[in-house]
């Protein structure tokens, strides 16, 4: 009898971790800028081993600070939109849900709007702190109309986010409407979603909060498979189904807070790893979970590999590359395989 | 950069040529008869080649663009200009005329308020729509759209004829003659070094051929590394600039409330590029570079001494 | 085994229990019934501690509910209710592994005896080769079975049953009640059924508590609770009540409005 097993939750992760690092290499050795593959794993493992040597100068900069700071970043957001994706769609259970249900991306995008109408710097750490602080108080404001006699009642929680989220998205037109065209560029540019500035700082910023926040909710996922099934159901099997509920949205938001904060509202990541990863993997957490992180990595750094290599040297945002493969491959899942027949 | 263009882009060489001709006779026609007329209605084509007809002189100009406002008080107008758009500061005085509007959207009812009686707009930055709806409303709009140095000197001429200033225009148009070609003297036998001139911080934008940036950069004596792309704005990566490995990095100050220090940190992290090894990153004010009026020639001369600072000691 | 005492519980202003008192002693079947409105549903989830009453206790084996951890509770009292549509489907056997969630604390995966008691569970509602099948393709009688299969596995003492037999045609009503039956009688677990069924309360349960308006009316066996005039002042409607042919249990039989204008005036 096939059930999820610690071996088989290892196995799996294990062969996943594996594509992610192709993957990595993968988007390391192409760019506008030809490296050679060889050179390019040299360059990275050099450094690793702390050695020098291979390549010139220029080259050595597009490997380790342009290409691999991009990566892992590209990666660790991959993961942290698929995770909080995930546990929103379970919590909420709404198949339609994504990481930024909540509004939290709009208070995300609304603090990086006044950090740049205050003249800061894309490059400083202000603006992702701004944004971060942004989307913060969104979490608290959602949560308090979400919550009533001390229960999340997740269609509450649902309304009070698109509420919120919507009025955030006003104001964000109004600064748009009163900002000047230099300053628009950059907004515009932002609300997009974009890894060229991925710099070590961003990555040391997001990483506590995707690492420490999966291994928090994996913890739960057997817990959170209960709610599934309703939260009258995971209540009478012993479930503390309150105190799951909020430890959960707070951890997801939190995890997509830190996302959108270094790299703007990226689209499609939230909504359609999950999914795939169930259609593939099926329904319990405690694969779902770290696959879809794994998945989440790997589908956003090859996005962002094509965004900066289809057209050089000009670069696409990555939403679009995101959107114009996810689109079509998730149509392509649901023909071919059952998804929901509730939908 | 202009959110739209004019539709129509014909080159009126041909015709201004014979149009002058007729132009300066008629001017002198009414002068013979200005006594008996103080205001006479002269057509003339503009830069877009639509036809204008304007009351002369024209009494009350309203300017929609920056580099408009900076001609016309160059060419000694004060009174006669109404209204300016809301991101005219130079000269100073052009700070505190009346507002009406920004590239995006004109103030319509401002406009009909201050009864123009002739209205220049541009077209790298005011939309045909704009013009048509001003003409509709019954205001005579000349439309000006010089795209690089040369025509700049075109549209002050155009523009001082428009106004009955040509005296002036011709004064100016002299001095910034001679200035450029002095820069051109000084430079031509230099070797010319690999520019990159940033425009946008995120994201990355530079000037690409038919820009006027560009066009500064190859009168200066420099040659610009995305000289040669398609797109007059290109969005770069960082590899793309590393693999072109500028010597000269001009950094234009675009956002009045920048961090400029910031953005020259940054380029400090790349010690591979040839710029940032000899300290060749400078800031430029994008005024001087990106605002095709009289001062581009003070952009010329700026971005002449930061390329070949050898040849420029004097100022 | 279980004793509600002075037990009163409303959600807003409302009371929906009133001083409902009751003892149930283990390897009983008892059956709620009442009208709609009248308590059942709240005080099957009174019983297995979703909600506390304002007033009164709840004592499983002389210890107050609410002094049992949920886990507790959860290893001695399981619930068949109405399910949710499944959401995202997930197979049989892992629905029936989730019974053993109270077992299991903060431990990620089922060891083997899990699996085994699972199997078991599985065997006794003969839903062994569904294992592999996702819920969602199956019918409402195998899932409910599915669910039953799921609250053995907690390996509870009591079982409570809310509404069971709703959207289950006969066969599979009497099919669904033989089994909690056998349940009842061959594995000694004390059962709890909330119905609107009162001719499948009457032939399966040993008791039945009848609510009206928040509180007992009556309280006993079939035959005392099941009475014509009993019915006509809980549901106020005329109904014909005998005995079911074969097993002598009461029978309700529905009439017609004409039907018992009739029958009254025959009668006398």
């Amino acid at each position: 009898m096939k059930i999820i097993t610690r071996k088989k939750v290892i196995v799996i992760s294990i062969s996943l971790t594996i594509l992610l690092g192709l993957v990595i290499l993968f988007s390391i050795t192409v760019g506008s800028v030809k490296v050679g593959p060889l050179r390019s794993i040299t360059i990275l493992i050099q450094s690793i081993l702390g050695l020098k040597g291979a390549g010139t100068d220029t080259e050595r900069a597009i490997i380790l600070s342009l290409r691999v700071p991009r990566a892992l970043l590209a990666g660790l957001v991959g993961a942290g939109l698929s995770i909080s994706g995930a546990i929103f769609q379970a919590l909420l259970r709404n198949p339609l849900a994504d990481p930024y249900i909540l509004g939290v991306s709009s208070g995300a995008a609304v603090g990086a709007i006044v950090a740049i109408l205050m003249g800061l710097s894309t490059l400083s750490m202000g603006l992702p702190l701004a944004s971060f602080i942004g989307a913060l108080l969104t979490i608290v404001i959602v949560f308090n109309f979400g919550r009533q006699d001390g229960k999340i009642h997740p269609n509450t929680l649902l309304l009070a986010g698109v509420i919120i989220g919507s009025s955030l998205s006003a104001l964000i037109m109004f600064f748009i409407s009163i900002s000047q065209k230099e300053e628009l560029h950059t907004i515009v540019f932002w609300l997009m979603g974009d890894f060229s500035f991925s710099n070590p700082h961003a990555i040391l910023m997001v990483f506590p909060y995707i690492f420490f926040g999966f291994i928090l909710l994996y913890l739960r996922a057997r817990q959170l498979n209960l709610i599934l099934s309703g939260e009258e159901s995971a209540l009478q099997m012993g479930v503390d189904v309150e105190r799951l509920k909020l430890l959960c949205y707070l951890l997801a938001s939190l995890i997509t807070a830190a996302s959108v904060s270094v790299c703007g509202l990226i689209g499609f990541v939230g909504l359609i790893v999950p999914h795939s990863v169930r259609l593939i993997f099926g329904p319990d957490h405690r694969l779902l979970l770290p696959s879809a992180a794994l998945i989440g990595a790997s589908f956003l750094i090859a996005s962002d590999t094509f965004a900066r290599t289809l057209l050089a040297p000009t670069e696409l945002p990555v939403g679009v590359i995101t959107a114009a493969f996810g689109g079509p491959f998730f149509i392509y899942l649901l023909k071919t395989r059952k998804v929901l027949k509730t939908l | 950069m202009s959110l739209r263009g004019a539709k129509s882009r014909r080159n009126p060489k041909k015709e201004s040529g014979s149009l002058t001709l007729a132009m300066t006779m008629v001017f002198i026609f009414t002068l013979l008869w200005a006594p008996l007329s103080h205001s006479a209605s002269l057509k003339f084509a503009d830069e877009v080649n639509r036809e204008v007809v304007i009351s002369f002189p024209p009494q009350r100009i309203v300017s929609l663009a920056p580099n408009i406002t900076e001609i016309l008080f160059s060419l000694g107008l004060d009174k006669e200009i109404v209204g300016v758009s809301m991101h005219c500061n130079f000269p100073e005085k052009a700070k505190s005329k009346v507002r009406v509007g920004s590239y995006i959207s004109l103030d319509f009812e401002r406009i009909i308020s201050l009864k123009p009686d002739l209205i220049i707009a541009t077209g790298a930055g005011n939309t045909r729509e704009m013009v048509d709806r001003l003409e509709k409303l019954g205001f005579p709009t000349y439309a000006i759209f010089p795209k690089n140095f040369g025509d700049v000197l075109k549209s002050i001429g155009h523009l001082g004829k428009v106004v009955g200033r040509e005296k002036e225009a011709i004064r100016i148009i002299q001095g910034m003659k001679q200035r450029s070609q002095k820069v051109i003297e000084l430079t031509k036998d230099l070797s010319r070094p690999r520019v990159f001139l940033q425009i946008g911080e995120a994201p990355m934008i530079t000037v690409g051929k038919g820009s006027f940036a560009d066009d500064l950069i190859t009168l200066a004596g420099g040659e610009n590394i995305a000289g040669k792309e398609k797109e007059m704005y290109p969005r770069w990566g960082m590899e793309e600039i590393l693999k072109r490995s500028p010597e000269v990095i001009l950094v234009s100050s675009m956002n009045p409330r920048g961090d400029y220090q910031r953005v020259l940190q940054e380029w400090s992290r790349w010690k591979m590029i040839p710029a940032v090894q000899n300290g060749r990153v400078h800031l430029i004010d994008s005024d001087l570079i990106d605002r095709p009026s009289p001062r581009i020639i003070d952009g010329l001369e700026e971005m002449a001494r930061i390329l070949h600072p050898e040849r420029f000691k004097k100022q | 085994m279980i004793d509600v005492r002075s037990v009163s519980f409303r959600y807003q202003k409302d009371w929906v229990l009133r001083d409902v008192t009751f003892q149930v002693g283990k390897g009983e079947f008892i059956g709620v019934i009442g009208p709609n409105g009248s308590g059942k549903t709240t005080l099957l989830k009174i019983l297995y501690r979703l909600f506390s009453p304002q007033q009164g206790e709840v004592l499983f084996e002389l210890i107050p509910l609410k002094k049992m951890t949920r886990t507790d509770v959860a290893k001695r009292i399981a619930v068949v209710a109405q399910e949710t549509y499944p959401l995202f489907p997930f197979r049989v056997l892992e629905i029936v592994l989730m019974g053993r969630s109270p077992y299991l604390g903060y431990l990620m995966f089922e060891s083997e005896r899990d699996l085994e008691i699972a199997k078991k569970a599985m065997e006794w509602t003969e839903i062994l080769n569904f294992s592999e099948r996702p819920i969602d393709e199956l019918s409402g009688g195998e899932r409910k079975r599915v669910f039953i299969a799921r609250a053995l596995a907690q390996e509870p003492e009591v079982i409570l049953l809310d509404e069971p037999t709703a959207n289950l045609d006969i066969h599979h009503q009497i099919e669904f009640l033989d089994l909690i039956l056998s349940l009842n009688r061959e594995r000694g677990l004390t059962i709890i059924m909330a119905t609107h069924d009162m001719n499948l309360a009457s032939e399966f349960c040993d008791r039945l508590i009848l609510l009206r308006e928040g509180r007992i009316y009556k309280m006993g066996s079939p035959q005392e609770v099941i009475t014509k005039e009993t019915i006509k002042t809980v549901y106020g409607c005329e109904v014909w009540v005998d005995q079911n042919p074969v097993s002598a249990m009461p029978r309700i039989s529905l009439l017609r409005k004409e039907r018992h204008e009739i029958e009254t005036v025959g009668r006398d």
